[in-house]
């Protein structure tokens, strides 16, 4: 058949093509399923990239979220009624708020609720989650938050027996009292989802029904307002600051000293930790598609490009019968098409399986969907790209293997290996060639180059070091309490010198420290938490980030997260203004993370000394004591304590819960790069007799005995992962640091992190014997083929 | 021919026959092959495709085994030996050399043959020696920085001459050693071979070439597995004789 016409051509295709077809169906198959496997897998993460990052911003949009979040105690009625008509308000809901004594429980509890207003319905309306929003018509159901439900064990059906708390109770905070308001029992009908919630937006939310019956002992209201510019919370601030002054001189408040109003931007204040979370997800996951993705290429090109050397001696006759190079790339690419479609189809239904995965870690608690929630156009997209890559693949190899025989060309090779190697390894020649090998060889015959396995393998490593070491370095926040100064048993809220007296003289208290918290303004008007610490008993201990504690009234120790964020380092100046506007430098002497008390960020707060608080103070301390028990005696102390006292067994702040749910994520990830890069270590060297099948026939036809063969194929072995360790164990150590300082310094915490030895040593040592045993199967192998027969087919 | 021909013969081969299972078919390679080499000859194998000169050659150089029939290799019988004897038999006795080469191509032309020589247990530093006197005796000293890559094809195989000769063997065997040369590589490798003849290097050289088998001592033919009878048998005793009287 020789090839003239076009429609000659046409018919030499289509007959080459079926040929290949049914002579390679099986092997186009195989390499099309591991393509759509790969290609699924990666399409899948990336579509749960998608659904985590975008998790926050859709719950967002789902509930409406408001611009500003305003409360104002309920004895300024006035100032209330102009909070919805200040400038720049573009719409408004409001609800009440009450204060309520929980009865029943294991401790003296106090409950924020917030009732009123269902509509407008879109501004603040949060996602019920589970069970149901509330009936307008019932005063005593109510949705709680998810962060409660789980905290308090409100399910949906729970009860809750409450005593409200009367303008009057309320006024009474600091000196103790029993409520006087009415009582309310109340179901739990849902559980709900927001991305913010608190102060003016409490845990617990009842509807109109309840709002109407209790009106009269709410402390306060909330407005959730929508902003005509979102952006423009300056001029609002301003307006509403200048309404709070006004109210001030005509209708003081005294709730407010109590129960005081507060002023939020919900869509601008992002907890920084939840960013942290989204990024430290992204990274983990485009590092799994990556390794998944660049894995299955790798299978997926040797496999087409053995393929295609395959078919060379049949490119070689339909070129003598005359049939171009584009014409029999044509015909291969044609035959590929029934296993590009497949490994289309397959990567779309992985990738559109993948959409059960809810978002991964913290921001699952963002998911205004949960559920099945694909993406098509990722999916359709991504099977098309994936068919569409096969088939170039195909061509790719089909060309590669169109070309004259490749001989390596250049110059001498570099001359590291050669001075490296020049003294004791010529010595054994099994090191001289398999250390060349692994250096110089290439992955297939026109593969890459086997460098390319070194670094892919230095790569594997340092990420798997990378993750181990941030893995431990999580779990040793998570499981030490002390690292995000939560290292006390209990904390008593609002500590009364009687109280503290009576705990210090108590025996089964082994150090108790009090705090004063208040704020202070820097000399450029920011507002800071500040807290003194007063040793009451025994040794309660600082978590030093860095650095010392302050000394004296001119020193300060700033939290890590503060110190970051206004760039702060040990030796700096931080000035602050006092009360009567006079300035006061304080030298930062370290960084230190104080306990969040009940409402301060983590790693937010100064450190001062108990002279320096008296000097910047703007408004009371608020005092809490910090109490360590012996062991076994903290729930009797607890269970004492709680009939009369607001106090608290251990409270995980909010940033380091976040870091809770990441705490598998480290080590899942180097879990799969360990899968993956192991696979593709394991088939490179399993592989690597027949891809130095020749050069081990030539090294047999010197004289090499069959032990000398098997041993190049170890050094070989050898050689391509000892360099990955050693480049890709300090490579990954430093990423570590890097990545964890970064992360604790959102969290708030000291960032030093914790390097598992032992891990990695193991992870060294796996690798390095594993690479050696491997490479036997691979030895035997060459040992066993005729080198007769190798110098044949090479 | 006695045992003590045999016996001083670098290389002796009685009724050797080799089958290939390939498939279902079994091809019968060899069927019964006596040849006898003498020290210092220089012998071109010629024969038509398929008629077993590689399956030949790689069973004397021990890199496979006869079915039936003894060779023995500078004395030494081999068709029983194990691989690891057979490996320390090439060192010392045997070179090879392809048509296609085969040399190591992330090595440098002193690499290869040095490899040679430090498979066989040369020091470092000697092997070094050794491949460097040889790619001057070649003529390739300025080349042995070099890959192979960057070599020509004539060069090529002069390297892998040279790394058959790096561990002094008994006997060379080169497999159509032009076949893949133009006419000047030929005639190199050619005039190569002549040159090693007369310094008493034993050649055994499977060549298609007419001319390349002209210029060998001795010619032998095969068909289909069988010796044909020799070009010149009255040549075969007394050249060698000859050549140890001038060397
Ligand atoms: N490993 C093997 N398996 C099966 N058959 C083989 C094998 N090696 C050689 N043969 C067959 O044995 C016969 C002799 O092959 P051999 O390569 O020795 O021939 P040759 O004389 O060298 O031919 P050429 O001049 O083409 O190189 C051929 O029919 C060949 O197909
Ligand atoms: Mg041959």
């Amino acid at each position: 058949m020789a090839v003239e016409t076009p429609s000659e051509a046409r018919a030499a295709v289509l007959a080459v093509a079926r040929a290949e077809l049914r002579r390679r169906h099986r092997a186009l198959l195989l390499v099309a399923l591991v393509m759509g496997l790969a290609g699924g897998i990666v399409l899948g993460a990336v579509g749960l990239a998608e659904r985590t990052v975008s998790a926050y911003p859709r719950l967002v949009d789902a509930v409406r979220l408001d611009d500003v979040r305003a409360s104002v105690p309920s004895d300024q009625p006035r100032f209330a009624e102009a909070v919805p008509t200040l400038p720049g308000v573009a719409g408004s809901r409001h609800a009440d708020l009450w204060v309520a004594q929980v009865e029943g429980g294991p401790a003296l509890r106090f409950l924020g609720i917030g009732a009123g207003e269902l509509a407008p319905a879109d501004i603040a309306t949060p996602v019920i989650v589970e069970g149901r929003a509330v009936d307008p018509a019932a005063a005593d159901e109510v949705v709680v938050s998810e962060q409660i439900a789980a905290d308090s064990g409100f399910a949906v059906g729970a009860e809750l027996r409450l005593t409200l708390l009367t303008l009057e109770d309320v006024s009474h905070f600091d000196v103790g009292f029993t409520p006087h308001g009415p009582s309310a029992t109340v179901r739990v009908v849902g559980i709900a989802r927001m991305p913010s919630w608190g102060n003016a937006l409490p845990h617990t939310l009842a509807g109109p029904a309840f709002a109407a019956r209790y009106a009269d002992t709410a402390s306060a209201r909330s407005y959730f307002l929508r902003l005509e510019n979102p952006a423009g919370t300056a001029a609002f601030t301003a307006a509403h600051s200048r309404a709070e002054q006004a109210a001030a001189a005509t209708e003081p408040s005294i709730v407010a000293r109590y129960v005081p109003g507060s002023l939020a931007f919900p869509r601008l204040d992002v907890d920084p930790a939840v960013r942290t979370a989204e990024q430290a997800l992204l990274v983990g996951l485009s590092l799994f598609a990556l390794v998944v993705g660049l894995g299955g290429l790798q299978v997926v090109g040797q496999g087409l490009l053995r393929l295609g050397a395959e078919g060379r001696s049949a490119q070689r006759v339909e070129a003598v019968l005359g049939m171009t190079r584009g014409q029999r790339v044509a015909a291969r690419t044609l035959a590929a098409l029934p296993a590009a479609l497949v490994a289309g189809v397959l990567g779309s239904a992985i990738a559109s399986a993948a959409g059960v995965l809810e978002p991964l870690g913290s921001q699952a608690r963002f998911e205004p969907a949960p559920g099945f929630r694909p993406l098509w156009g990722l999916a359709v997209g991504g099977g098309v790209a994936l068919a569409a890559l096969f088939l170039l693949m195909t061509a790719g190899a089909t060309l590669l293997a169109a070309r004259p025989r490749g001989i390596v060309a250049g110059s001498a090779p570099p001359s590291l290996p050669r001075t490296v190697l020049r003294t004791w390894a010529r010595r054994w020649p099994a090191v001289l060639l398999g250390s060349r090998l692994a250096v110089h060889g290439r992955t297939a015959r026109r593969g890459l180059p086997a460098m390319a396995s070194i670094l892919a393998a230095a790569a594997a490593v340092a990420g798997i070091v990378a993750a181990v070491t941030v893995g431990a370095s999580l779990t040793r926040l998570v499981e030490t309490p002390q690292r995000y100064a939560a290292g006390a048993d209990l904390h008593l809220v609002d500590a009364r010198e009687p109280d503290v007296a009576a705990l210090v003289a108590d025996p089964r208290v082994t150090a108790l420290a009090t705090t004063s918290s208040a704020t202070l303004r820097t000399s450029d008007g920011r507002e800071l938490g500040a807290t003194a610490v007063d040793d009451r008993k025994g040794e309660p201990p600082l978590e030093l980030a860095s650095g010392r504690a302050p000394a004296s009234s001119g020193e300060v120790a700033v939290g890590p997260r503060l110190a970051d964020e206004l760039g702060l380092g040990i030796g700096d100046v931080l000035a602050v203004r006092g009360p009567g506007g006079e300035q006061v430098p304080l030298t930062v002497t370290g960084t230190a993370v104080l306990p969040t008390g009940s409402s301060a960020a983590l790693g937010e707060q100064l450190l001062l000394t108990a002279d320096a608080m008296d000097l910047v103070q703007r408004s009371e301390p608020i005092r809490d004591a910090y109490i360590y028990t012996a062991p076994g005696t903290a729930d009797a102390v607890y269970g004492e304590l709680g009939q009369n006292l607001e106090i608290f067994p251990r409270e995980v702040p909010e940033s380091v819960r976040n870091l809770t749910d990441l705490v598998r994520l480290p080590e899942l990830l180097a879990l799969v790069l360990t899968l993956v890069a192991g696979t593709g270590l394991v088939h490179v060297l399993l592989t690597s007799a027949r891809r130095h099948a020749r050069e081990m026939a030539v090294f047999s036809v010197l004289g090499a005995t069959p032990a000398q063969v098997r041993a190049t194929l170890a050094v070989l072995a050898g050689s391509t992962v000892v360099p990955a360790l050693v480049v890709g164990v300090p490579l990954g150590l430093g990423v570590a640091r890097v990545l964890w300082h970064r992360i604790a310094t959102t969290v708030g915490v000291a960032g030093d992190p914790a390097v598992p030895v032992g891990v990695i040593a193991a992870v060294a040592g796996v690798v390095l014997v594993g690479a050696l045993l491997v490479a036997v199967v691979p030895g035997r192998r060459a040992a066993r083929t005729s080198p007769a027969l190798a110098l044949a087919a090479g | 021919m006695s045992i003590d021909q045999s016996a001083r013969a670098a290389l002796a081969v009685r009724g050797v026959r080799k089958t290939y299972e390939a498939g279902s078919a079994a091809v019968r390679a060899l069927r019964g092959v006596d040849l006898t080499v003498s020290d210092g000859e220089f012998v071109a194998l010629m024969g038509p495709s398929g008629c077993g000169k590689s399956t030949l050659l790689h069973l004397l150089a021990g890199l496979d085994r006869p079915d039936e029939g003894t060779i023995a290799v500078a004395g030494t019988r081999i068709e029983d030996l194990g691989a690891q004897r057979l490996a320390r038999l090439r060192r010392r006795h045997v070179g090879l050399v392809f048509q296609f080469f085969h040399l190591i191509e992330h090595m440098s032309a002193l690499e290869n043959v040095a490899l040679a020589a430090l498979v066989a247990g040369a020091r470092p530093a000697e092997a070094t020696t050794r491949a460097r006197d040889l790619l001057d005796t070649l003529g390739l000293l300025d080349k042995s920085g070099e890959l192979p890559g960057a070599l020509s094809g004539g060069q090529r195989q002069r390297v892998a001459i040279a790394r058959a000769l790096a561990n002094r063997p008994t006997l060379l065997l080169a497999d159509e050693p032009t076949g893949a040369l133009d006419s000047d590589g030929a005639a190199e490798v050619l005039d190569l071979f002549q040159r090693l003849h007369r310094a008493g290097q034993t050649i055994l050289m499977v060549t298609h070439d007419r001319e390349v088998a002209d210029g060998a001592q001795r010619r032998v033919r095969m068909r289909d597995g069988r010796m044909l009878a020799d070009d010149e048998p009255s040549l075969v005793h007394e050249i060698p004789a000859s050549l140890r009287a001038g060397t």
